[in-house]
């Protein structure tokens, strides 16, 4: 069996869950087929939705960032904190992607060039960056943000979509060319199926990673400041946790933890799987606990359903042979 | 013949316009339509299902056919379950939201939101703290007032040579809290509460293990601190814990909020010997009452506003001193408990 | 340097060089927090290690087989609240059975674990992030936001952390702190001489030789996956002792501390090296680095990112250590071979 069927066989089998839960939703609440509830249904977790983009590069990769959620949440803190200081917003917000590039580069310094396992690495950053964030913020909320700002995060850009979402389908897009369509994508699924051999190879594996890292850090950087922008309102708890469910994101969409496998239509169906799924739950007064095992099960079933079911069928073919 | 219909049909039609317009000024007309949600900080402790039962309880005075939602997140996703919560329910029409705000101001795009809909937003035991996309805001006490029980509480327990005492909060963002121990600095100021030093202020994020070892920390790092406030129900309970384990409880006393039930060993045994609450009960029912009447017209959210919530009496809306901007209707006052009234409390 | 490399294995060069570092991190502690050499910081640090060894041990298992089990929190926690809502309700309760049942159902949720990873053929990362998600959500949903709280408990299990099994003098070792040296010394000796143990590690590291000579890989998996899920089990009894009041949040980010403490502790994640000792002296350094941030005079607030940049640097060196002492091995070994060597007597084997 070739990788290209399976895959395509994941992406089906992710589609038909999908139809699935859109009908149930549909039958359960009148509130689901409107535009509003369709912008919402991405609104609420878009800047997860961009983080696990990035994050599927990574996992292909063969590596993890785990420290992705407190990257938002640092990005965050320090626009906020240089707004409150005194500087215009849009410094502000380049100092917070600067953040973002700064820890990526640290992640990628430890990783790619002392040769650190990336979940050690990126465990240490989860921990500390989210510490950096507390050391500007304290037990304070820092808002105020000027008008455009507000209402670039939270109020409709083009037609229904805002501009968070456009970025997504932007991003998306992009990630998308770069990772089936360019030669850094096949480095990547190189770099994450065989490093051993992509080293003999000649490619250059620390350049590889330190681009991942550095693109993961940045991306979460863009996504703190989104979130940001989407609450009006900073803390120094600001994305706590969220690395969990962006992780199960991606390997719900068939990609490998083991690397060298997966594709983004497949991140991006499982996207559109847990974002439904939640949604539907939300409008039927199901709350965030049973939420959470219930896409727990979903990613569990996902891989075990089709193993059974081969397993089956092998069985059967080998009693007729 | 065709006067008396006419006069029936009249009557008819008057009876069929909203009863807000017959209703008593400030007084609930049960029976309505009004679907509602409560929204605690997370669901998993005791006071916000004591919350809830007041609310059940209100909600059957008012024979509101509309079953309450109680719905609540995870603690570790609070403020993106809120903020999701609040905008589910503003898809859903519902009429008015009670939130016990965990999310400090980045609830305030959704409350907006939600309010833009025609939907009250309703705070309780917990405010948006620019007060921005609320009603009103029911207070279970004055949060300056906390700060000066809390301060008093200290210096009963210290006795009056003072001492060093620290403070063992929930999280660094609660803005409940953080109000409290603000009212708390504040009260301190008087003379009266000279000789008390504060050491340090640490937070629990109200998980039982945090808090136990936050307490354990700090009576390693000041060995001469006397009492340990402790604002939060989880972090007071686990505090008395450690205190109980280090066999410490006659030089380190803990005070702070906490559920008679769940303090009454502590109470007994001499650690906890007096710590305050009030009726989380009381506080859900009274939430209830002032929702149902904002979503039924029979009350609007002005300052001056009085009204009847049932068996809890007169209330009036007012501005809330503790915050820049903001409506508040004050509950009432706290109990302060010790080994006299625990036992009889916690039942 | 040759006896060095004929009597120790890299793996123990390894935690060699973590205890030097703990050693080093206690003398820094030390001269910058007065009291520091006390009992109470010794039994401070005991007392939070010990659940998170008791975990470790068994994550290092699952780590071996190339796995990971991220459920181990929700287990916990489980198990606590079970637990401690058992014993509430029946004070009467024998406490060894209470420890038996904890670990029984903890075994149980292990189980579930391993039959998926092993004969469903889900990669244990999916797995275990699923069952972190159902665990906690049945918890949640059956308790009914009761806490447990140490009245209820009877006085045996609320003394329990004060015990003191081992006195020497005014040194209390504490009942929590032995059974975790306990568990370390049995897996340890398990994992280093018994052979049906040392499969975890041929399993790890190369599986498709373990395959090629007939090792049951299947079963394999499923015991690690039960043995951590057994003990997160007494770890969550541990919790109940120690924590007294449980809530439903209880055990909620212990994957998180155990990783942590198996990573530092040089337990390699892609499976086939590393030891139970390691992740003890993992949790001990990060134990230390916790307790002791907070004694020295920084904020709350400076604690955290503190802590990051020193577990980084606890990984960092150590690998670094390593990778010099390989160095080292390799160019006295080179130099061994490049000097003609006596003829060898007949018989003797080469070495």
């Amino acid at each position: 069996m070739s990788a290209l069927a399976g895959l395509k066989r994941w992406e089906t089998l992710l589609f038909a869950v999908l139809l699935v839960v859109m009908t149930l939703n549909g039958i359960e609440s009148k509130y689901y087929w409107g535009v509003g509830n369709f912008v919402n249904l991405f609104q609420l977790s878009i800047e997860k939705s961009i983080v696990a983009l990035m994050m599927a590069f990574i996992i292909i990769g063969a590596d993890i960032d785990l420290s992705v959620a407190s990257v938002m949440g640092l990005a965050a803190c320090v626009m906020a904190w240089t707004f409150q200081q005194g500087a215009p917003l849009p410094l502000a917000i380049v100092m917070a992607l600067g953040a973002g590039v700064l820890a990526g580069l640290n992640n990628a310094f430890w990783i790619a060039y002392v040769g650190l396992p990336s979940l050690a690495v990126t465990l240490a950053g989860l921990i500390g960056y989210r510490g950096v964030a507390r050391i500007l913020v304290e037990d304070r909320a820092i808002g105020g943000f000027p008008l455009w700002f507000n209402t670039l995060g939270q109020q409709a850009l083009i037609g229904p979509l805002t501009l968070s979402i456009v970025i997504f389908f932007v991003l998306f897009g992009f990630f998308a060319l770069l990772l089936h369509a360019s030669a850094f994508g096949r480095l990547v699924y190189v770099v994450g199926s065989n490093i051993q051999a992509a080293r003999y190879s000649g490619v250059r594996v620390g350049l590889v990673k330190t681009t991942m890292f550095v693109g993961s850090a940045l991306v979460a950087a863009l996504a703190g400041i989104l979130y940001a922008a989407r609450l009006g309102s900073v803390r120094g708890d600001t994305a706590d946790g969220f690395e969990l469910d962006i992780i199960t994101t991606v390997l719900l969409g068939g990609v490998s933890i083991f690397g060298g496998k997966g594709n983004l239509i497949g991140v991006g169906l499982s996207l559109l799987v847990i974002l439904n799924l939640r949604n539907g739950m939300g409008l039927a007064d199901i709350t965030g606990n049973t939420q959470n095992y219930v896409v727990g099960g979903l990613l569990i079933l996902s891989v075990l359903i089709p193993n059974v079911y081969q397993d089956i069928q092998n069985k059967w073919k080998g009693r007729k042979r | 013949m065709t006067k008396y219909l006419m006069g029936v049909a009249a009557a008819a039609l008057i009876s069929l316009l909203p009863q807000v317009a017959t209703a008593e000024e400030g007084m609930a007309a049960p029976g309505k339509d009004v679907s509602m949600v409560l929204l605690p900080k997370f669901l998993g402790i005791l006071p916000f299902d004591q919350a809830h039962k007041g609310a059940e309880e209100a909600a059957k005075e008012l024979k509101n056919p509309a079953a309450l939602q109680f719905l609540g997140p995870t603690p570790q996703n609070s403020v993106a379950g809120q903020i999701e919560i609040v905008t589910n329910a503003t898809t859903q029409g519902t009429k008015a939201i009670m939130i016990s705000n965990n999310s400090g101001d980045q609830i305030v795009p959704a409350a907006k939101a939600a309010q833009a809909k025609g939907i009250k937003v309703v705070t309780w035991d917990s405010p948006i703290p620019s007060s921005e996309g609320e009603d009103v805001f029911v207070a279970q006490v004055d949060f300056n007032d906390i700060g000066k029980v809390m301060a008093d509480m200290t210096l009963n327990l210290t006795g009056p040579e003072g001492g060093e005492f620290a403070i063992l909060s929930a999280s660094p963002d609660a803005a409940n809290q953080n109000a409290w121990i603000a009212g708390m600095k504040i009260a301190l100021k008087d003379p009266k509460y000279a000789k008390l030093k504060l050491d340090d202020i640490v937070y629990g994020n109200d998980e039982s293990e945090k808090s136990y070892t936050q307490a354990q920390a700090l009576i390693d790092k000041y060995p001469h601190v006397k009492v340990i406030m402790a604002p939060t129900s989880v972090g007071i309970v686990a505090a008395a814990k450690a205190l109980q384990d280090e066999k410490l409880c006659d030089k380190v006393k803990i005070s702070g909020l906490g559920l008679p039930s769940e303090m009454l060993a502590y109470t007994k045994n001499g650690c906890a010997p007096q710590f305050a609450l009030w009726s989380f009960v009381d506080l859900g029912y009274l939430t209830y009452y002032t929702s149902y009447m904002l979503a039924t017209g029979a009350l609007e959210a002005k300052e001056g506003a009085k009204f009847k919530a049932g068996r809890m009496g007169e209330f009036t809306i007012t501005k809330d001193p503790t915050r820049a901007k903001g409506l508040r209707i004050l509950m009432g006052p706290f109990t302060i408990y010790d080994k006299d009234n625990v036992e009889a409390a916690a039942k | 340097m040759n006896w060095l490399r004929r009597h120790v294995r890299p793996e123990q060069i390894r935690e060699l060089s973590l205890l030097a570092l703990i050693i080093v991190a206690i003398l820094i502690f030390g001269s910058l927090i007065e009291g520091y050499y006390s009992f109470r910081t010794f039994n401070r640090i005991a007392s939070s290690v010990a659940i998170i060894t008791v975990v470790g041990v068994g994550q290092t298992l699952v780590v071996l087989t190339r796995n990971i089990d991220l459920s181990v929190g929700s287990i916990c926690g489980f198990t606590a609240y079970f637990v401690g809502t058992l014993i509430a309700n029946h004070n009467g309760i024998n406490p060894v059975l209470a420890v038996v049942i904890s670990i029984a159902l903890g075994a149980a949720m292990g189980v579930v674990n391993g039959v998926i990873v092993a004969w469903g053929r889900v990669p244990a990362v999916v797995v275990t992030l699923g069952t972190l998600a159902i665990y906690r959500g049945v918890l949640v949903d059956l308790s009914g936001a009761k806490t447990v709280t140490t009245d209820s408990l009877p006085q045996w299990l609320v003394d329990l952390p004060r015990l003191n099994v081992v006195p020497i003098g005014d040194l209390d070792i504490r009942a929590l702190f032995v059974i975790a040296l306990v568990i370390v010394v049995i897996f340890q000796f398990g994992t280093s001489y018994l052979s049906f143990a040392r499969r975890f590690y041929a399993v790890g590291s190369n599986p498709e030789a373990a395959q090629l000579i007939g090792l049951p890989m299947k079963r394999i998996v499923f015991v690690a996956f039960v043995a951590s899920g057994a003990l997160a089990g007494l770890a969550g009894f541990m919790t109940l002792a120690r924590f007294g009041n449980i809530t439903v949040e209880a055990g909620r980010g212990l994957e998180l501390s155990v990783i942590a403490a198996v990573v530092v502790g040089g337990v390699n994640v892609f499976g086939g090296s590393g030891r139970v000792t390691g992740a003890m002296l993992g949790a001990i350094m990060i134990g230390i680095l916790e307790q002791s941030l907070f004694r020295v005079g920084i904020s709350e607030f400076w604690r955290d990112a503190l802590l990051g940049l020193l577990i980084l640097l606890a990984v960092a060196s150590d690998a670094v250590i390593l990778q010099r002492l390989n160095q080292l091995w390799a160019r006295t070994e080179l130099k061994r071979l490049e000097t003609p060597a006596p003829a060898p007597a007949p018989g003797t084997p080469q070495s």
